[in-house]
């Protein structure tokens, strides 16, 4: 197979450089899904031997690396570290389960929704992390089970990121990679995601919401939680939201001021930053800084980067190109089949491997079925189909999403843990659901 | 001049199998913050503290990451926590993880004994390196004791 990049020298000791690629290519993957090895390690570790063994050159890997995905996930992740700070997450879920009136279903719907909504705007790990221990802390005055709510929130949290650029890694890449802005995830994706998170409540209902029963006086304890006191820091908390709306209207109108999310972002957590520590000394500026540097998931930043130079290796070589025709040929090359074809192989894939890199490969195979299927237009459907099936499918296994694992954490803990095997039944065939809804909703809307 | 000097060669230990409440009234008769956790076999498993038993009784929430935040918010009482005690004593021991304490071996010289006592803050397990029994305890006390009894 011939290279495709100009830039790409001799490969190591003449090997032909698809092969070397999609060798290197195949064992990430595997070691990915292993588990063995710090997924982080792995990414970087190929990246490394993809310039050594001489299928980019530096220049080029460094320009494979999609710096509107690090900038918006880094931004994000520091206006988020401060954000908590605040206690407005908790005092949110506090409050919505009051309103109410501690009702052990209506508690359920109502952090059902608050953990959607968050997942729109925050990454999905950060929500569970805030959300969930005040799950335990209201399902212990009521006296309920805490898994049903936290099984629940583990959808949520899948599918309220689907609805937004900045709810889930995969969106992010894909708005990046394609130019699809903050506003057209809302407007494609807001509406079926309105669809897909009141019906998977209904057979939830059905299996534990009916049984889930209490006290008067149990209510009346969730009553007695003064939410109010959640927030520690009312200055830092009106700083953060003004930072919060200011960035989200960046998002909405990222088209009109023509500026990346990811300057978006980092624009906001540099005020965020400034505003916090304005008031304080230089050296106990420094001290938190360095405490909301540290909060940054440096570990899947440094996995995007060399993902990302992984992947442009491979593209690089005509890889992608050879396999967005084989998957052509296999559809037919109908867009309406290659749309939902792509909606459900990513659903199942997300379920058993990380998202992240299924979906590196997935965008430039996808931007190279253009000139075959009419343009870059014709590709819009199926953006829209990575981006559900990818999100949705991280529902279908415990294993689908890192924020499932963070859940099932806390519930071992909590003493009611969420098994793989026992999860899996329940929660496959309910993401099966949502990808038969967000098929019919892609094939209705696009197609 | 070896651990050995300075450790209680028999002291209070408890059983995998003991139950949360056993453990409890050991630890609280003899107000001690840990003790170690030995195998039928007298091979050393882990230290179980005090801690533990708090952990139990405080809400849940408060103990996963994130939720310290939310630790002024529960208005629980005394009753609340007994509560909840009541619904974890019957269980045995091994449902709290044990701790990782740094041990000693006996024949671990004294200095870097007392040293390793005055890092770690709490009692030393002292176990043999071959067999992982545990030979023995090293406190503070035990410690004072025998620095003051010693000839100057």
């Amino acid at each position: 197979m011939v290279t495709h990049s100009a830039e790409t020298a001799q490969v190591l000791f003449g090997l032909d450089a698809a092969w070397f690629a999609g060798t290197l290519f195949v064992l990430t993957y595997l070691l990915i899904m292993i588990e063995r090895i710090n997924r982080a390690i792995v990414a970087l570790l190929a990246a490394g031997l993809m310039i050594l063994g001489g299928v980019l050159t530096q220049e080029a890997a460094i320009r494979g690396i999609d710096f509107n995905t690090i900038g918006l996930l880094t931004g994000m992740m520091m206006i988020i570290a401060i954000t908590k700070e605040s206690g407005v997450f908790q005092y949110l879920a506090i409050w919505s389960a009051k309103k109410v009136r501690g009702d052990p279903w209506g508690v359920l719907v109502m952090l059902v929704l608050v953990t959607a909504v968050l997942s729109a705007l925050l990454d999905n790990v950060t929500t569970v992390l805030l959300i969930a221990p005040v799950t335990l802390l209201i399902t212990e005055e009521l006296k309920v089970s805490a898994y049903p709510y936290l099984f629940a929130e583990i959808f949520a949290s899948n599918i309220g990121g689907t609805a937004t650029l900045i709810g889930d890694p995969p969106n992010i890449m894909i708005g990046s990679a394609v130019g699809l802005s903050f506003n057209d995830f809302l407007i494609n994706l807001g509406p079926v995601v309105a669809l897909i998170l009141p019906v998977t409540l209904i057979p939830i209902y059905f299996i534990w919401g009916r049984g889930l029963k209490t006290t008067d006086e149990n209510r009346q304890r969730v009553m007695d939680i003064p939410e109010a006191e959640a927030i520690t820091d009312k200055r830092l908390l009106w700083q953060s939201l003004l930072v919060l709306a200011l960035v989200v209207t960046g998002f909405v109108l990222a088209h009109e001021i023509d500026k990346q999310p990811a300057t978006i972002a980092m624009s906001g957590a540099a005020l965020l930053l400034l505003l916090h520590n304005l008031p304080h000394h230089i050296t106990e500026q420094s001290h938190k800084v360095h405490k909301t540097c540290g909060e940054v998931e440096w570990i899947t930043i440094f996995f995007f980067i060399g993902l990302f130079i992984v992947v442009y290796g491979l593209e690089s070589t005509g890889v992608l190109e050879v396999l967005a025709h084989e998957v052509l040929d296999l559809t037919g090359g109908d867009p309406a089949v290659t749309a939902i074809s792509i909606i459900w192989v990513s659903a199942i894939a997300s379920a058993i491997v990380d998202n992240i890199p299924f979906v590196a490969t997935m965008i430039p195979l996808i931007e190279n079925m253009a000139p075959t299927l009419g343009g870059a237009d014709q590709l819009i459907p199926l953006w829209w189909s990575l981006a559900l099936g990818s999100c949705l499918g991280g529902n279908g296994s415990l294993i689908g999403a890192s924020a499932n694992l963070i859940v099932a954490g806390f519930a071992e803990r909590a003493g009611q843990p969420i098994r793989f095997m026992p999860f899996m039944l329940m929660a496959f065939p309910l993401m099966l659901l949502s990808i038969v809804i967000a098929s019919g909703y892609v094939y209705l809307r696009y197609l | 001049m070896t651990a050995r000097l300075v450790m209680d060669p028999e002291p209070p230990v408890l059983r995998p199998t003991d139950l949360i409440r056993t453990a409890a009234d050991v630890i609280m008769s003899g107000r001690y913050r840990r003790l170690p956790v030995v195998g039928a076999d007298g091979r050393y498993l882990g230290m179980f503290g005090v801690n533990c038993l708090l952990g139990m009784v405080l809400p849940k929430a408060l103990l996963m990451q994130e939720g310290e935040n939310l630790a002024h918010i529960p208005r629980q009482t005394l009753s609340d926590l007994h509560r909840r005690f009541q619904q974890f004593e019957d269980q045995p021991i091994t449902v709290c993880t044990l701790e990782e304490a740094t041990i000693v071996h006996p024949d671990t010289p004294l200095i870097q004994t007392l040293f390793t006592l005055y890092k770690s803050r709490t009692n030393l397990p002292v176990v043999d390196p071959a067999s992982g029994r545990l030979e023995g305890l090293i406190s503070y006390w035990d410690v004072g004791a025998a620095i003051l009894a010693a000839e100057v």
